[in-house]
């Protein structure tokens, strides 16, 4: 008897994906028998547009590779550049490019409260961690000029210096936002629904995770500890105190609780670093930024981003355009083969869930 | 100073004591290259995944040398436990670009081979992955390839909005207004 | 005192009649989105529909499928892939219906002007009702537009959809040249 399977486009215009993208299921009743992923509706073709912009010209169009959280791909441009040129940043710079990575590491977490519990039909907690989210985005608005793309970590330091006030607005942001977490908590990791959702859900194999190219938060959740933070330190990472959050348990929950752990790792980590901020210079000025140029050579930057290992490969030859940037985004493992592979045998009404728990975020897949 | 160089040192002559005809280089800080033939990567990965403990993958690459006919292709793999990056490089051959397939040795490199197949057109010949990955229905030359002029595509191609009619440079118009010479900061910085 | 409904003061006459004035009275006040994020600007509708920025206030709320929205927000670019798609989906929606074009991108390309994947001006694929600029546009300038869109129904200019439908040669001759495979079949209304 031949078994019939039913195909069903979880498309690109569905309230339950995570971005523009196409998953094409082969379903037997309610489970997965195959899945396809199809990337490629946001292609713009960036490092085609890379290679005819100047050095300069390019640290404004490098904040566009991944939405959701814009400073990571700038920080890595940086720390690749900075190898070529054997260039030091000053201590004040480093430090201030710690406060806004943590930042954004924040807000993205909090982003991603929202979309987690909302797959699982809980809707309170996106409309409270979104609107909280703001506070964050009102102090990057006062550092930078802008709420969503800041453009401020440069080659050499950051843009401004930050203005008169700022630090107790953050410490009070801070101390808001450590009181809401509990509450959110109570809602989210206390609740016998998303427990009972979440517990045995797409499994990833922990033997396979470092073959299969799995970074960030779901490698943490399989018990491997592996962070670039503490493994090849940048900026100021080895002058500040914190822990990396492994969990054993390889499914949904164990990720979901890594991500608990590290928020509030986060919020410890800019109260350090607005207690130690040293005096002095914030960028080390390149020359005339137009005739730039940046000595031959190639090096690959990499930074720990909320979601994973995000790497810039930059090769130069002497001249004053870049011969050749190819970025790698954590979702370019997770979404294609990965997905491919955790999908099989699960339930359609989990694909959501899993999708928002390995953080696939289209935009940095197809750049 | 050259505590610090010791772990890369080490790897240095164990990788140049295994191939002896790679050019082995120390890079900086926690990174060191090699350079190989193309038949010849992938006994370097595998011995340096199962052997020296580089079992995990950061990137690959594919860049285009369009001046001396070559691409070139790095492989960029990290240990755990020295915490050193690994640049394994090699280059191939630009008018009929083919390379060995690696993707056994780690399964995301297979959707690298893909991207690099459609951007650059380089063959892998055995590896299973569908054709279209980024672009949909495509039928120049691989995009990424440096004689790939993607302005006058965009000039056949696609509508542009016109500018206003009575568009003017900006630096003569403000000079006219306000009556004042372009400074000599300004004059600096040329267009080209 | 007498209670009179004072029909001057809710929609301007403008010649319409006072079926079409109730009519797009009611259109106004609920307005559907799409639920289809078809760029970077997705990353700001969240923000705009949550509780700082409240934009059901207005009566704007998100729907699921095609046959349920009003507007459709084109936020960001548009890369051919996705144009198809969008086309689709356009086709799909019920009359009346709208077309915001959000961001730089949707005017003129924006920053990607000279990439080979991305169009430069949407007017020619689609009637577009209201153009947001910006790069992102805040949550702010987002409900401005979306009160520009309500002031355009309420004088009865809200048409976009008669308009696609006259000019289907032009709109249809324009998207075949960007697109090679072109998936529906030639129909008219």
């Amino acid at each position: 008897m031949r078994e019939k399977t039913t195909t069903l486009y979880l498309g690109p215009q569905h309230p339950g994906i995570t971005g523009n993208m196409m998953v094409k299921l082969q379903l037997d009743g309610d489970t997965i028998v195959k899945a396809k992923t199809e990337v490629g509706y946001l292609h713009r073709a960036f490092e085609k547009l890379i290679e005819r912009r100047n050095w300069m010209q390019s640290t404004t169009i490098l904040c566009r590779f991944c939405v959701p959280e814009p400073d990571p791909p700038e920080a890595a441009f940086a720390l690749a550049v900075e190898k070529l040129e054997g260039r030091e940043v000053p201590e004040r710079g480093k430090y201030l490019r710690t406060l806004v990575l943590e930042l954004a590491r924040i807000q993205t977490y909090m982003l991603w409260y929202a979309g987690q519990s909302g797959s699982a039909g809980l809707y309170t907690i996106g409309q409270w961690s979104v609107g909280d989210r703001n506070y964050v985005l009102d102090l990057f608005e006062e550092l930078t000029g802008g709420r969503i793309y800041h453009m401020y970590i440069w080659p050499g330091g950051v843009r401004r210096d930050i203005p008169e006030g700022f630090e107790d607005k953050v410490l009070k942001t801070m101390d808001y936002l450590e009181k809401r977490l509990d509450q959110f908590d109570k809602l989210v990791f206390d609740n016998a629904i998303f427990q009972k959702r979440a517990q045995g859900v797409g499994i990833i194999n922990p033997d396979k995770a470092i073959e299969w190219g799995v970074v960030g938060p779901p490698l943490r959740g399989c018990g491997i500890a592996h962070d670039v933070r503490k493994d090849n330190p940048y900026d100021a990472y080895d002058q500040l105190d914190f822990e990396m959050g492994v969990f054993e348990g390889n499914d949904v929950w164990s990720r979901a609780r890594v991500r608990q752990f590290e928020i509030r790792q986060s919020i410890s980590m800019v109260r350090q670093i607005i207690d130690k901020l040293p005096k002095g210079e914030y960028l080390n000025k390149m020359p005339n930024p137009m005739k730039w140029t940046v000595p031959a050579g190639s090096a690959y930057g990499k930074v720990e981003s909320a979601r994973g290992e995000f790497g810039f490969h930059v090769v130069s030859d002497g001249s004053i355009y870049p011969r050749r940037v190819h970025a790698r985004g954590p979702a370019y493992a997770h979404a294609v083969t990965l997905l491919e592979d955790v999908l099989v045998g699960a339930n359609v009404a989990d694909v959501s869930f899993i999708m928002n728990s390995l953080g696939t975020c289209p935009p940095e897949i197809e750049r | 100073m050259d505590n610090a160089q010791i772990k890369e040192e080490k790897l240095m002559i164990t990788l140049q004591s295994a191939f002896p005809d790679a050019e082995v280089a120390f890079m900086r800080k926690d990174e060191v290259s090699l350079t190989i033939d193309k038949e010849k990567v992938a006994s370097v990965l595998l011995k340096a995944k199962n052997q020296l403990g580089y079992n995990y993958l950061s990137h690959l690459t594919c860049v285009d040398w369009m001046e001396q006919n070559e691409f070139e292709l790095i492989y960029i793999i990290w240990s755990p436990t020295d915490k050193i990056s690994l640049y394994v490089r090699t280059r191939i051959d630009r008018e009929h670009p083919e390379m060995e397939n690696t993707d056994m040795i780690w399964r995301q490199l297979n959707t690298y081979q893909r991207e690099i197949r459609e951007m650059f057109g380089v063959e892998f010949p055995g590896f299973v992955g569908d054709k279209d990955f980024i672009l949909e229905d495509w039928e120049e030359m691989p995009p990424m390839r440096r004689d790939f002029d993607t302005l006058t595509y965009v000039d056949d191609t696609y509508f542009e909005r016109e500018g206003r009619e009575d568009a003017r440079d900006v630096r003569e118009a403000i000079t006219k207004k306000s009556g004042e010479e372009i400074p000599d900061f300004a004059k600096k910085y040329s267009r080209q | 005192m007498r209670s009179v409904i004072n029909i001057s003061i809710m929609n301007e006459r403008n010649g319409q009649k006072i079926v079409e004035i109730i009519k797009n009275w009611s259109r106004k006040h609920s307005i559907f989105v799409m639920a289809y994020g078809t760029g970077c600007g997705a990353i700001e509708i969240p923000a705009t529909m949550t509780s700082r920025y409240d934009a059901e206030r207005l009566g704007i709320r998100g729907a699921a499928t095609p046959r349920q929205a009003d507007v459709l927000l084109i936020t960001g670019y548009l890369s051919t892939k996705t144009l198809k798609r969008v086309i689709r989906v356009y086709e799909q929606m019920q009359d009346p219906k709208y077309v915001i074009g959000f961001g730089s991108c949707t005017i003129n390309g924006g920053m990607y002007w000279d990439s080979y994947n991305t169009i430069k001006m949407l007017d020619k694929y689609m009637p577009v009702d209201v153009y947001i600029n910006g790069c992102m546009p805040r949550p702010e300038s987002v409900i401005e537009g979306f009160t520009e869109l309500q002031r355009i129904i309420a004088r009865g200019e809200g048409n976009g959809a008669a308009k696609y439908k006259e000019n289907l040669e032009w709109y249809r001759a324009n998207q075949k040249k960007v697109l090679k495979n072109w998936p529906l079949e030639e129909y008219n209304w």
